[in-house]
């Protein structure tokens, strides 16, 4: 008897593509999903599945074998990422982020010849046909604002410093300044995450995450990567800073920044309750770090380790903190230094000081963040502010590593996300301007390990707008930051959504010998 | 070759007419420097032009005589190839002579002139001369007559070609390059670098500018225009269009007159296209003829170079890797470390007390002896190490950089350290050490970075470098 071809018997299951139908049903009938076939192609998919998760968890477990070490005060995370990758120059590095974009032609960028060319229109070809930001793309004029602050020559380099800077000026001989620093972002969120991730969006970890990753820690008891903020002036244009700027994208959150609050208590709840000793508080850890092995052992995520150290750092912080907060053995010569301010929590000198005990105390990695930086408007009123604020405090770190012997292998870096136009935001009076941002150059500097002292790198065009010689970009100038610290940007990488992700991100990036020692 | 020819080809008209031809034109070739001197002067432009087209051609006579022997071998097996050989080096012959005009009217048109230019010269000359021997020496090979003369002619000229081959890279790229990057232990066996070696403002600053922009064309090797640059006094005698440099006249002084004209300019220089000089190597030049053109003078006024002083290179220490699963142990512990400067052994290790300060004295120093060889810093800094300490650290023979800073030390029995023969870094922050200690570390002439802030040796202050206005 001639069988039906849809009749599926499965001793004499017929061929249906050789029946003589047309081809486009045949294809049809390829796709449809049979009984059958749904079953069998389910027992595999269920097949794969738990063999990935045999594998998997394997494999986690594995990783968190390896964290595990780690937490037990196993090998440095360094020796065991096989880094540094060569001698490093500098072992720590301490960055004072200026956040909101410093205007470089009033601090750093000398450009004597605007004087001439006040409130004339900036050339058509100097700006290039270039976005604006909405703040001044409607304006009919670009009349050019030159420094409404005079110049002088500092050091035996003769750097020209702005007279704002006068602290600056003193220690110019020690710095390397780049002129050239140009970044890709136009506004404030982008940028800021460009300078401290090598990418715009939201998500990867930060330069020191990434140190933290790639080179561990210094010491036990305090963390690897601290975070420093000044507390905020309200006078001034604050462009706010969040955690993600100091996170750790998809590292493990061990080496996410840890922020000390600007107040009188670096940490809260750091102290034990009335009532809890440090008896007490070890058996809770204890006990709570038993619950968060199980935890481990059933699910094997990385991040439960994470924890674990995590609870270890701050039962251990209860004792280091307080300690490196306390100020009182500081010597009369430290408030000669750093001025009066850094008495006072949360001040950018306070903050400096800091920076510079955690140096001591063998913390990896310190930034300080200083808001207030995005003048658009009153230039003339906010920048004397704001240079009070940081001049004296820049000077008086850089000093003090230097007289203690710490500059030779502590890098610092200055900077802030971009740099300011020369042309007048708003009206241009003999009293006042404005600035708006400028992404195609600005200046940074860096001082101490690793980094060339007294030379001035790159330089711009008359109208301090584009980089006429030796630009710098971001992932330059990060690449150069990871070689002073004995890291090669393009191995200290780690694999994730299928890509060997790294701070300089997918573009190459080159270190700048021409700023390095 | 007469001899040669006359025992083996003669017996027919045209192979003496063919070997009377060949000797004619070698006869020729050889005679070509003598008809033609390279007198130093600047000839026709064409000749320039078409010359500069000789390191394009001269590569392809090179492909074809390495192509021979290549061919021969693979004859053995395809004696097809074998056949092609003969063809090959006629081909050769014919492009080797192409070339070599092409050479000879660079060097005639351009007017250079110098060692590696007659060495290339007569490398070229002699090849061309040599292949055609070998085009004779092979027909004779074939006919089984003076079997060795061929193969030995043939190595002989492949010899012949890498020698003239490598002069002429000498030429177009100068002869450091490729010893430049030559790894530091083979450098030394080849023991090279004439610069000179005082620590003058020309020896450390115009030399290198020189060495690296215009020795090329105007060295020992090759003095276009008659001049020299390669040395101080060479380079004040000048050349043929007069002294390249007056002493406290910048605007006179050729040198330069030639690098600051625009690019365009004929006489601009470096020429050949050639990169120019950047704006900062061009004032130091200015500034050092202005003030007196001097070889000896270190300082250059108005002029500051950053000293960046050139650390030396640290000496490699020994390989701990037997030790290394001690070292682990150590450092998984919460007390003293010793963590691996860098991911290579030979770097050396840190000994790291940051954790264990307040209990790490001398008798745990003493306790590391074994790792001692392979510590390269040692951070005591806040410990409670004494002067007793110093007797320790005399013994770690890489010891490069100490801090002991806060600790007890006072400065008795410092000038052990004075073993240490990589010593550079010494912090002595905050230590009692006494002037008459510290003055002692004098005579270790490695340490270039001591730190005496706040110790009875501070060095008092000195009047701080207050903004002064130099407009």
């Amino acid at each position: 008897m001639k069988q039906h071809p849809l009749c599926t018997d499965c001793e004499h299951a017929p061929d249906v593509l050789d029946l003589p139908i047309p081809s486009g049903l045949k294809a049809e009938w390829a796709a449809i999903e049979t009984r059958r076939r749904f079953l069998g192609r389910t027992g595999k998919v269920l097949g794969w599945a738990a063999l990935a998760n045999l594998l998997g968890s394997r494999a986690l477990i594995g990783d968190a074998h390896a964290a595990d070490t780690k937490q037990q005060g196993g090998p440095p995370e360094g020796e065991y990422l096989k880094l540094p990758h060569f001698a490093p120059k500098a072992k720590r590095a301490i960055y004072l982020f200026m956040s909101g974009g410093p205007p470089q032609i009033d601090l750093l960028d000398y450009k004597p010849n605007l004087a001439a060319l006040y409130d004339k229109d900036i050339p058509e070809s100097v700006r290039g046909g270039q976005q604006l930001t909405g703040m001044t793309a409607g304006q009919a004029r670009f009349p050019i604002a030159p420094s409404h602050w005079d110049f002088k020559r500092y050091g035996k380099s003769g750097t020209w410093v702005s007279d704002l800077l006068p602290n600056t000026g003193r220690m110019v001989d020690d710095l390397t300044i780049v002129k050239s620093t140009n970044t890709e972002a136009i506004n404030h969120e982008p940028a800021i995450m460009l300078m401290n991730t090598g990418n715009m969006n939201a998500g990867k970890p930060c330069l020191g995450s990434w140190l933290a990753y790639g080179l561990g820690s210094m010491n036990d008891n305090l963390p690897t990567f601290m975070v420093l903020q000044t507390k905020v002036n309200p006078k001034e244009n604050n462009q706010p800073v969040s955690s993600r700027l100091w996170g750790s994208g998809f590292l493990s959150s061990e080496f996410a920044g840890v922020g000390l609050r600007s107040g009188a208590d670096p940490v809260l709840y750091l102290s034990d309750p009335s009532g809890v000793d440090r008896e007490v508080r070890r058996h809770m850890l204890d006990a709570v770090e038993e619950i968060n092995r199980q935890t481990l052992q059933e699910l094997g995520d990385p991040e439960t380790n994470a924890r674990i150290a995590q609870y270890e750092m701050a039962y251990r912080m209860q004792t280091s903190v307080p300690e490196l907060a306390d100020l009182s053995k500081e010597p009369q010569s430290t408030w000669d230094l750093y001025g009066p301010d850094a008495k006072e929590p949360g001040t950018f000198a306070y903050n400096c000081l800091m920076a510079r005990r955690m140096a001591e105390r063998g913390v990896r990695f310190t930034q300080i963040y200083k808001r207030g930086w995005d003048v658009h408007g009153d230039v003339m009123g906010m920048l004397p502010i704001l240079c009070r604020e940081t001049d004296r405090a820049s000077y008086a770190l850089v000093a003090d590593l230097k007289q203690r012997g710490l500059l030779d292998d502590t890098l610092v870096i200055w900077g802030g996300e971009f740099g300011r136009t020369v042309y007048s935001q708003g009206g241009l009076s003999k009293d006042n301007y404005g600035r708006d941002h400028h992404p195609r150059c600005f200046t940074t500097w860096m001082a101490g390990g690793g980094v060339r002292p007294g030379i001035t790198y790159g330089e711009t065009d008359e109208y301090s707008y584009n980089v006429v010689k030796d630009p710098v970009t971001v992932r330059d100038f990060n690449a150069s930051i990871l070689h002073c610290l004995g890291i090669d940007h393009n191995k200290l990488t780690y694999k994730f959504q299928g890509l060997d992700q790294k701070l300089t991100g997918p573009v190459p990036a080159n270190i700048v010998p021409g700023i390095l020692a | 070759m007469a001899l040669f020819a006359d025992r083996l080809i003669l017996k027919d008209r045209a192979a003496r007419a063919r070997a009377l031809g060949a000797i004619l034109l070698s006869a020729l070739l050889l005679l070509l420097p003598w008809m033609f001197p390279l007198d130093g002067k600047q000839h026709a432009d064409w000749q320039q032009f078409l010359g500069r087209f000789h390191p394009l051609a001269v590569h392809l006579p090179i492909g074809l005589i390495v192509l021979v022997p290549l061919l021969e071998l693979a004859g053995l097996r395809r004696p097809a190839l074998r056949e092609a050989a003969g063809f090959i080096l006629r081909i050769a012959f014919i492009c080797c002579l192409g070339a070599l005009t092409l050479g000879y009217l660079l060097a005639y048109g351009s007017g250079t002139n110098g060692t590696i230019v007659q060495r290339h010269l007569w490398g070229g000359i002699t090849l061309s001369i040599g292949v055609l021997a070998c085009i004779f020496a092979r027909s004779a090979w074939t006919s089984h007559q003076f079997p060795r003369a061929y193969p030995a002619l043939l190595v002989s000229i492949l010899g012949l070609l890498a020698w003239t081959a490598h002069q002429g890279g000498s030429l177009t790229y100068g002869v450091n390059y490729l010893t430049e990057y030559l790894p530091a232990p083979l450098k030394n066996i080849v023991g090279d670098s004439k610069a000179p070696s005082s620590a003058s403002f020309y020896a450390m600053h115009i030399h290198p500018i020189l060495d690296a922009n215009c020795l090329a064309c105007h060295g020992e090797t090759k003095a276009n225009g008659g001049l020299r640059m390669d040395t101080y006094d060479q380079l004040m005698r000048g050349g043929k269009d007069g002294p390249a440099i007056v002493p406290g006249k910048p605007e006179t002084s050729l040198l330069l007159q030639r690098v600051t004209l625009p690019v365009t300019h004929k006489l601009f220089m470096p020429a050949e296209g050639k990169p120019p000089l950047k704006p900062d190597e061009i004032d130091l030049l200015r500034a050092w003829v202005r003030h007196g053109a001097s070889s000896t003078a270190t300082v250059v006024e108005g002029i500051s170079i950053p000293e960046v002083a050139a650390e030396p290179t640290p000496e490699p220490v020994g390989d701990y890797s037997s030790l290394r699963p001690e070292i682990d142990q150590l450092n998984k512990g919460q007390g003293v470390k010793l963590l691996p400067v860098s991911s290579k052994p030979s770097d050396g290790l840190i000994l790291s007390t940051i954790d264990t300060a307040p209990t790490f004295g001398d008798a745990q120093l003493r306790s590391l002896e074994k790792y001692f060889p392979f510590i390269v810093e040692a951070e005591l800094g806040r410990t409670v190490v004494t002067n007793a300490s110093f007797d320790a650290l005399s013994k770690c023979p890489h010891l490069r950089a100490i801090h002991l800073e806060w600790t007890g030390v006072t400065g008795d029995g410092i000038a052990k350290l004075a073993a240490l023969s990589e010593l550079t870094y010494l912090n002595l922050t905050g230590t009692r050490v006494s002037a008459a200690a510290a003055a002692s570390l004098g005579s270790i002439e490695t340490l270039r970075h001591v730190y005496l802030y706040n110790t009875p040796a501070q060095p008092a202050p000195t009047t701080e470098s207050v903004a002064r206005n130099t407009p």
